[in-house]
């Protein structure tokens, strides 16, 4: 903190960066240390790993790291255009705001697309009423980025049987074992399939002068305390702001980006920690907000000459939002497990990762082994029992009791098809803390990626027979009402009537607009989209400074 | 720009919705209940900063009857009801006026003018089972959860009661490997490879 500048805001920086998180903060580090001048805009504060607790009420039922949850957001979600939009239990399009954002609160399973993720329509096919398609890049010309990642964010694990082509090895070993792994391997390998390490980005090792970690068992939802989570505030912000060049701003919630008579962007106004409105002036705007708040900030920006919100000829602005589809089963085992040690995951299954025609739906996806919800006690309690346990009294609490320590869970992510009536507007009538419009969320999972959660289910309850377990039960498989990947919305492609940025993420319509985050993605993966987002970010840094260099911007 | 009022409505929201997100789970009779243990309401009803006694009493009550003193201590000993006095006082104030209407509710549909708190044990649990679809018994079934296993640092889970049934200790920051059985076999199995 002690090298970060304080910029004059009436004087244009070289790059506003808003959002910190897994683009935003890499892409402030690059360029940064690049040498430009870097402003980073983030909504919320800025915590350090000695803040984080294991504080579930805090944590999880007050929301701390996600602002305040949907009254404080002013969030909607409806399932259908045609309907208003309603006020949810939940918040439908969920993040973390603070400095690192997302990255802070993820499980931190690291998943490479392939190479089939990126031509995946000219395999298939159309698919009538959805806007699948190719994306305007390929593994190939991500592949050095992700190598990038692995080595400067810190990622731990070991190559699987139907993993895409790696130019380097990971950079350390995987986690050890745990016992669901165990278990997922046994169960495997009697149904004929592979269960792999799974690839996190929790450092095993001293790496970059980080810690390796304590095995501590709280990565999901919760901060990491000793900064062994690969997360933007751990691996990045520090070396972008040892730079010199670059201004972390937390508490700052952009809510319009200014076009100037030469239609570029000239300044970036926000509320700043007071609630008064602020302005930085800018050379050069990069929005990495999610791809909720993205959506958003271009829509509240519109203006004469972008009626419809900024970069937002085509439509596309909001537009093929993806969740990722999921499904979760779990089975209680006779000995201890004792999954709330150590990390999520470490064995995953990617058998079914590819579409197969012969299962007559789109989709593809992998089933990982985990503590899940049963590993931090309270949400163990609310909403992990074994099927057919009384809701109170003495049976209620001697199956608490006995379950935690010996309950696994398989967990699928799969692939969401991108759809016109799956998107993200500006709520007509709520409005978030900050008075801006709320985000609205319409969303209705395509019937093919209900299909495909409901096929690996399917598989996961095999597999828990196969491992075992005492007793099995499967969560409903529903129409999502919400999700924490947020991608798509502001999709890349060569084409500026069906795209919002170019392959390198620059804006097809102002020249001086980026946008790099889940909403860059074209298709959905198959369900752990933060390693390609921090791979997309380095790619676009790249690209974005040499424009910059060039006099290009 | 923090709003307390509404994180307060959230805390009740957030929790009852990942609640209802689980699997589908069917009530089944209740187990016989065991004597009570001593009633910490009563014993430390002066201290209570929202509650009055008397409503202490009863939440206390059913919470009792959610988390019943067994073998093990329950939902009373680990003083579950210093998790509702604090959280109603702070960031679960929002819902208090709710959790007093429904009390109120919940009071009317006991027989005659006897309280709750004042049933034996079986009656309890009878008259709880035509209540416990109820949104008031949600509430109360949520908080008492979340005080049970929740820090003590909120009044509740005193001396690591919840933890200690659970046979986990979350203020433990850092664990080795094998951290369970299968995998403490599976290492066994491999060193002797």
């Amino acid at each position: 903190m002690s090298d970060s500048p304080r910029f004059n805001t009436r004087e244009a920086v070289d790059f506003v960066i808003v959002g910190s998180g897994s683009a935003g903060g890499i892409i402030a580090k690059e360029l940064s240390t690049a040498g430009f001048d870097v402003v980073v805009l983030e909504q919320g504060p800025y915590r350090k790993a000695a803040e984080f607790t294991h504080d579930e009420v805090d944590v999880i039922f007050n929301d701390s790291l996600l602002g305040g949850g949907p009254k404080v957001s002013g969030q909607t979600f409806r399932d259908d255009a045609s309907k208003v939009a309603q006020e949810p239990f939940r918040t439908p399009a969920e993040y973390a705001q603070t400095v690192g954002g997302s990255s802070v609160h993820f499980t931190a399973n690291f998943w490479r697309l392939r190479e089939s993720d990126f031509k995946e329509k000219s395999v298939w096919g159309a698919i009538e009423g959805t806007n699948f398609a190719d994306w305007p890049i390929t593994y190939d010309e991500l592949e050095p980025y992700y190598t990038k990642v692995d080595w400067e964010i810190g990622v731990s694990g070991a190559p699987g049987p139907f993993d895409s082509y790696r130019s380097k090895p990971f950079p350390m070993p995987p986690m050890e074992i745990n016992s669901s792994g165990v278990l997922m391997e046994k169960a495997a390998k009697s149904l004929g399939l592979h269960a792999q390490v799974e690839p996190l980005a929790i450092l095993t090792r001293a790496h970059n002068g980080r810690t390796p970690c304590i095995k501590c068992g709280y990565c999901m939802f919760f901060g990491c305390e000793v900064g062994a989570k690969s997360s933007t505030l751990a691996s990045m912000i520090p070396l972008a702001e040892a730079s010199g060049h670059c201004e972390i701003r937390p508490e700052c919630a952009v809510f319009r980006l200014e076009t100037g008579a030469n239609g570029k962007i000239s300044e970036v106004l926000y509320y700043d920690p007071d609630g008064n409105e602020q302005s930085q002036k800018a050379k050069a705007v990069i929005v990495c907000a999610n791809g909720a708040e993205t959506s958003r900030l271009l829509l509240l920006s519109d203006n004469p000459r972008h009626p419809d919100g900024l970069s937002n000829s085509s439509g596309f602005v909001g537009r093929n939002l993806m969740f990722n589809s999921h499904a979760a089963s779990s089975g209680l085992f006779e000995h201890q497990l004792n999954e709330y040690k150590g990390v999520q995951v470490t064995r995953v299954i990617h058998d079914f990762y590819e579409a197969d025609p012969g299962r007559g739906f789109y989709g593809g996806g992998g089933i990982d082994a985990r503590a899940f919800l049963s590993a931090t006690p309270v949400l163990h309690a609310i909403t992990s029992l074994p099927a057919g346990t009384p809701r109170w009294g003495a049976q209620f609490k001697d199956t608490i009791g006995r379950s935690m320590t010996r309950t696994m869970s398989l967990a699928t992510g799969s692939t969401s098809l991108a759809q016109d009536s799956n998107n993200i507007t500006l709520d007509p009538t709520h409005t978030d803390q900050w008075g801006r419009p709320a985000i609205r969320v319409t969303y209705k999972d395509h019937p093919d990626d209900l299909a495909m959660a409901t096929f690996l289910q399917d598989r996961s309850m095999e597999l828990l027979e196969a491992a075992g377990a005492e007793q099995s039960w499967r969560w409903p498989v529903n129409p999502q009402t919400g999700g924490n990947h947020l991608l798509g919305t502001c999709r890349m492609g060569n084409d500026p009537g069906t795209s919002v940025v170019d392959r390198y993420h620059r804006s097809h319509e102002i020249k001086n607009l980026f946008i790099c985050d889940g909403s860059s993605m074209v298709t959905s993966g198959r369900g752990q989209p933060t390693m390609t987002i921090m791979a997309l970010a380095f790619r676009a840094a790249e690209h974005i400074g040499k424009a910059a260099a060039a006099g290009d911007i | 720009m923090h709003n307390d009022d509404n994180s307060r409505r959230d805390f009740l929201r957030g929790g009852v919705a990942l609640a209802g997100g689980s699997m589908l789970r069917f009530t089944v009779p209740g187990i016989a209940a065991l004597a009570q243990a001593a009633c910490s309401a009563k014993d430390e009803s002066k201290a209570f900063a929202i509650l009055t006694s008397s409503e202490a009493r009863e939440f206390e009550a059913i919470a009792a009857r959610i988390l019943p003193t067994t073998a093990t201590p329950g939902a009373r000993e680990a003083g579950v009801i210093w998790f509702f006095d604090q959280t109603f006082g702070t960031f679960n104030a929002g819902n208090l006026q709710f959790a007093r209407s429904g009390l109120a509710d919940f009071q009317a549909a006991v027989d005659g003018s006897t309280l709750f708190s004042d049933l034996d044990e079986t009656t309890q649990d009878a008259h709880l089972k035509t209540q416990d679809q109820t949104p008031f018994f949600n509430m109360i079934w949520f908080m008492t959860l979340t005080g049970f296993f929740g820090m003590s640092k909120y009044g509740g889970n005193r001396n690591d009661i919840g933890w200690k049934l659970l046979d986990v200790d979350p203020t433990q920051h850092a664990y080795q490997s094998p951290f369970g059985y299968y995998d403490a076999e599976y290492m066994k199995e491999h060193a002797s490879e």
